[in-house]
């Protein structure tokens, strides 16, 4: 099935049994507009202290000596930390390679060497100034490639006594921090089958999340040691254990509540100052609230990995790939953090979302003395997907096939496999290619093409994070109202909107009667975190689940009251009911369901459990070839198409219209699915036409929003979309997610349209104005031209 | 040496004693407890503090306390009417779905707010052109731009 482009009214709430599918607006809106949703900088503790961390100006050096005596007898300062003074720890997600604050060497500039609490901020800031550190200068390492030379200055000298997941593949005494090596079919084979052979080499440098609310959080440590911490974070669970592992404490006594988050893109995957602040109000014993400045959330928060891709492919005469080849070096920066788990995604991605029989995917994630490379919306899959669909329209272009034909013909299919020996299920990705020939008018645009202007595509393919669980409670109260209990991080993606309304459908009640909880370690329970687009898959099952227990539970409270067997009995809008007798019902609020009330006697709470689990069997790759049966839970399959005007005076491109075609599975939500289009697809925009973080010996020259230029209100072109509905049999409706892989193919959309509308082919992001003027003086300087 | 301010702060005059290089921001946050208003990045960048001084948009990390002495300031908590009604650009983002995470929302609501006191009903581009200093992350602007046209057109 195909929803088409349709405008989508939001409905505050919908008739029982109708509400998935519907355009049910975001459950929290009414607050949001009023200003009146708590985020964590919201939060104010009595005795509450201001944190501050003092970060290094050197990209590589040896801590020599670390002077804080001034710094703490600074009236107003309460606490003073370095790495000296707390557990010789260090912290990871797959390569705990990080300490806390730094203790005898530091890695980037803005690595963490002190922090301090202080009545205010002011005082906190004057303290980290009064703070004398003596440092040795060490060699440092920008280039990954550099980084890679034997010559090069080790970043991390102890990598063998580090601990790490079997994910994280490092190669001892180097800089590498993980050597992947994907394997199908035999490259040299390939390569002598083919017709044609062609080599391209891409670089997609490093860009940022820049959500709007910066990394925030509030630290509090009660007389018994007991630990909270408000954060906002997208992974509580993963800070919680963290921190517990990091002090030696049982889980239950560190707790992490999440308040809403003014956006995350994954970029607030993991820890960021939660610990620092904890470690200040143990010693303080006061609340601690640690801000990271606009400046440190870009530096001290992480930017995404810049990758350098060289990709070789060999096709026969008549446009099928045979083979391909890629070569991968991504920047992981100072300290891995999710870098082998990125690379891993973008390993399984492959060479793209085609059937190739033979291939070969080297990657290398490296240290360097940059800031450390993290999450990022597409996670692993944006930066290939660039390179690869740039490629694909070189291809096309040398062997004179249209692009769209030439990836219709290569396409991953369903029962197919993926390239890591996946059996490919709900795919649609022929549909979607398909959806750009009738309702991108892609025929028709090429070939009505007028000067300066032009149209391009992309398609693309993307694994979620796998393996994962995640676990629910549905409770009702006396009134019939409910009340969610999950683990998902508000940040504006709209799943906690789509729960409440799978719990409101699964009981009969309007989605106004349903409350989601925020995150809570001490009373939601367990969920990977809110990454990969899955929220709506695996706590959709979680939540169904629950709901369906909290359905029978009612039943059997009616049924006693009733005197009725429970077969006989079923709810609808919001009333139990006999079956066959329309006279007989009872609303829940008439039942006895809160524990303490009890008609004739009978009586019991109803609360639901429900959970869902990937499991891990298949999950893991080999690590020889990375062929893994079930390297994730499900894929994301979706095609861009992208039409510029590009003023040959300045080489400054306009994207006039963008066409986003994506398999959802099932629409739980069509006005939130419209919502993730259009914010990623801008979000995207950024990344191809102005984004990149720009780094010099280490210093990042534009860490703020006056010099990180994001899209503004200025630049929206005309955005439609198609949503295909092949549906998974393993979620709840069949959905799929989506909200990353938005952001997939629009640059590489908007870079094929640029070629199309005047020849400039730009192979290294972002396509600036400059870099697109160059390449015209170069083309009219060799002659060529379209 | 603190000093003493007087603003009049969503209709009601509030006397402060503020520290000479407080911000407006700081003061509304953190003496006033209007905690509608948001942080981003303190550089007058992305908007998400806009409120409005005198029926201006201003960014109100970007303006001295003591600047906005004597002054009215309006920010998203007196927006809504004395029933607890929503303002009609409000209701406008509600019935646009024109908010994801919400930080950005405030900041933009108020900037439209003084667009359309000063220009009731400006073009498109006039309003793309005024709102360009609020970024949002999240929606990719369509959805507000509609709000905002809604409220301007009288639907």
């Amino acid at each position: 099935m195909v929803i088409d482009t349709v405008v989508n009214k939001p409905i505050m709430d919908t008739e029982a049994n109708t509400v998935v599918g519907k355009p049910v607006n975001d459950i929290e809106i009414i607050r949001k507009v009023q200003g009146a949703v708590t985020y964590t900088d919201d939060i104010e503790l009595p005795g509450m202290l201001y944190g501050k961390i003092l970060r290094t100006r050197y990209p590589h050096a040896k801590i020599l000596n670390i002077d804080v005596s001034k710094a703490k007898q600074l009236p107003g300062v309460k606490a003073v930390i370095t790495g000296r003074d707390i557990p010789n720890r260090r912290l990871g997600i797959l390569i705990w390679d990080k300490p806390a604050l730094a203790v005898d060497k530091v890695r980037f500039i803005g690595d963490e060497v002190a922090a301090v609490a202080a009545v205010d901020l002011e005082t906190a800031e004057e303290a980290c100034g009064l703070i004398q550190i003596g440092y040795e200068e060490l060699p440092a390492v920008f280039d990954p490639e550099e980084a890679m030379k034997p010559e090069a200055p080790l970043i991390h000298e102890d990598m063998e006594n580090y601990e790490k997941l079997s994910y994280a593949r490092p190669v001892l005494n180097t800089n590498i921090s993980s050597k992947f090596q994907l394997r199908q079919g035999d490259i040299d084979d390939g390569f002598k089958q083919s017709d044609y052979v062609f080599e391209d080499e891409l670089v997609i440098p490093s860009v940022h999340t820049a959500p709007m609310e910066p990394h925030i959080c509030v630290a509090r440590v009660d007389v018994s040691g007991s630990i909270t911490v408000w954060s906002s974070t997208q992974s509580p669970y993963e800070i919680r254990d963290a921190i517990a592992t990091y002090l030696g404490l049982p889980f239950h006594k560190v707790r992490i509540v999440v308040p809403f988050l003014g956006g995350g893109f994954g970029g607030k995957f993991f820890i960021k100052g939660e610990l620092i602040a904890t470690l200040l109000a143990q010693v303080a014993k006061q609340p601690v609230k640690l801000v990271f400045s606009r400046e440190e959330t870009t530096v001290g928060g992480g930017v995404r990995h810049s990758l350098n891709m060289k990709i070789k492919s060999g096709v026969t005469k008549d446009g099928k790939i045979v083979v391909r080849h890629c070569i991968e070096i991504w920047n992981t920066g100072a300290y891995a953090d999710a870098g082998p788990r990125v690379m891993l995604r973008a390993m399984q991605a492959g060479g793209g979302a085609y059937r190739i029989p033979n291939i070969q995917v080297d990657a290398l994630d490296v240290y360097t003395n940059n800031p450390t490379a993290v999450a990022y919306r597409g996670f692993g899959a944006n930066q290939p997907t660039w390179a690869v669909e740039t490629h694909m329209d070189i291809i096309a272009g040398k062997l004179g096939i249209d692009p769209l034909k030439f990836r219709m013909k290569n396409a991953l299919e369903e029962g197919g496999i993926t390239p890591t020996g996946q059996v490919i299920h709900a795919c649609g990705l022929t549909d979607c290619l398909s959806v750009l020939e009738e309702k991108g008018r892609w025929s028709e645009l090429k070939q009505t093409k007028k000067i300066g202007k032009g149209v391009g595509i992309s398609c693309f393919h993307k694994a979620t994070n796998t393996p994962t669980s995640g676990a629910a409670f549905v409770k009702m109260n006396q009134d019939g109202s409910v009340e969610v209990v999950v683990s998902i991080t508000d940040m504006g993606q709209g799943t906690t909107t789509v729960l409440a309304q799978i719990v409101a459908q699964e009981l009969t009640i309007s989605v106004e009667k349903v409350n989601v909880a925020v995150p809570d370690t001490q009373t939601t329970p367990y969920y990977t975190g809110t990454t990969g687009s899955r929220g709506a898959f695996v706590l959709g099952n979680a939540v169904k689940k629950a709901a369906e227990a909290a359905r029978k539970q009612l039943l059997e409270v009616a049924s006693e009251l009733f005197e009725i067997d429970v077969d006989k009995l079923d709810v609808k809008d919001g009333k139990v009911l006999v079956k066959g007798e329309p006279d007989k019902t009872m609303p829940f609020s008439a039942l006895p369901i809160s524990g303490g009330k009890f008609v004739n006697g009978i009586g019991r709470p109803v609360v639901g459990a429900g959970y869902f689990s990937s499991g891990s069997k298949g999950t893991v790759p080999n690590f020889v070839d990375m062929q893994t049966p079930r390297s994730s839970l499900f894929w994301m399959y979706g095609a861009h198409l992208a039409e510029v005007e590009v003023d040959i005076e300045t080489g400054k491109v306009k994207v006039t219209r963008i066409l986003a075609v994506h398999n959802v599975g099932k629409a739980l939500n069509p006005l939130l699915l419209d919502g993730q289009v259009e914010g990623g697809i801008m979000m995207a925009m950024g990344e191809g036409l102005y984004e990149a973080i720009i780094t010099d010996k280490g210093v990042t020259r534009n860490d703020s929003f006056r010099d990180y230029k994001l899209t503004t209100f200025t630049e929206v072109p005309k955005i439609e979309r198609v949503f295909i509905e092949v549906p998974h049999r393993d979620s709840v409706f069949g959905a799929i997610g989506m909200g990353e892989a938005v952001v997939l193919g629009v640059s590489a959309a908007i870079g094929n349209a640029v070629y199309n509308a005047v020849g400039a082919r730009i192979m290294e992001l972002p396509i600036t104005a400059e870099k697109v003027l160059k390449a015209l003086e170069e083309n009219a300087r060799v002659g060529t031209s379209t | 040496m603190k000093l003493p301010i007087t603003l009049k702060v969503n209709g009601m005059q509030q006397d402060v004693l503020i520290e000479p290089w407080w911000t407006l921001v700081r003061v509304l946050r953190e003496e006033l407890n209007l905690t509608g208003v948001k942080v981003g990045c303190e550089t007058g960048d992305c908007g998400v503090c806009t409120v409005l001084v005198d029926g201006e948009a201003v960014k109100s990390c970007l303006m001295l306390a003591v600047k906005a002495d004597g002054k009215e300031v309006l920010t998203i908590e007196g927006l809504a009417d004395d029933n607890g009604d929503l303002h009609p650009i409000q209701q406008a983002f509600v019935a646009h779905y024109a908010v994801q995470c919400g930080f950005c929302t405030s900041g933009m609501i108020l900037t439209a707010k003084a667009l359309l006191d000063e220009n009731p009903i400006p073009s498109e581009e006039e309003i793309k052109l005024a709102m360009s200093g609020n970024l949002c992350r999240c929606t990719g602007y369509v959805r507000i731009v509609e709000a905002i046209r809604s409220v301007a057109n009288g639907k």
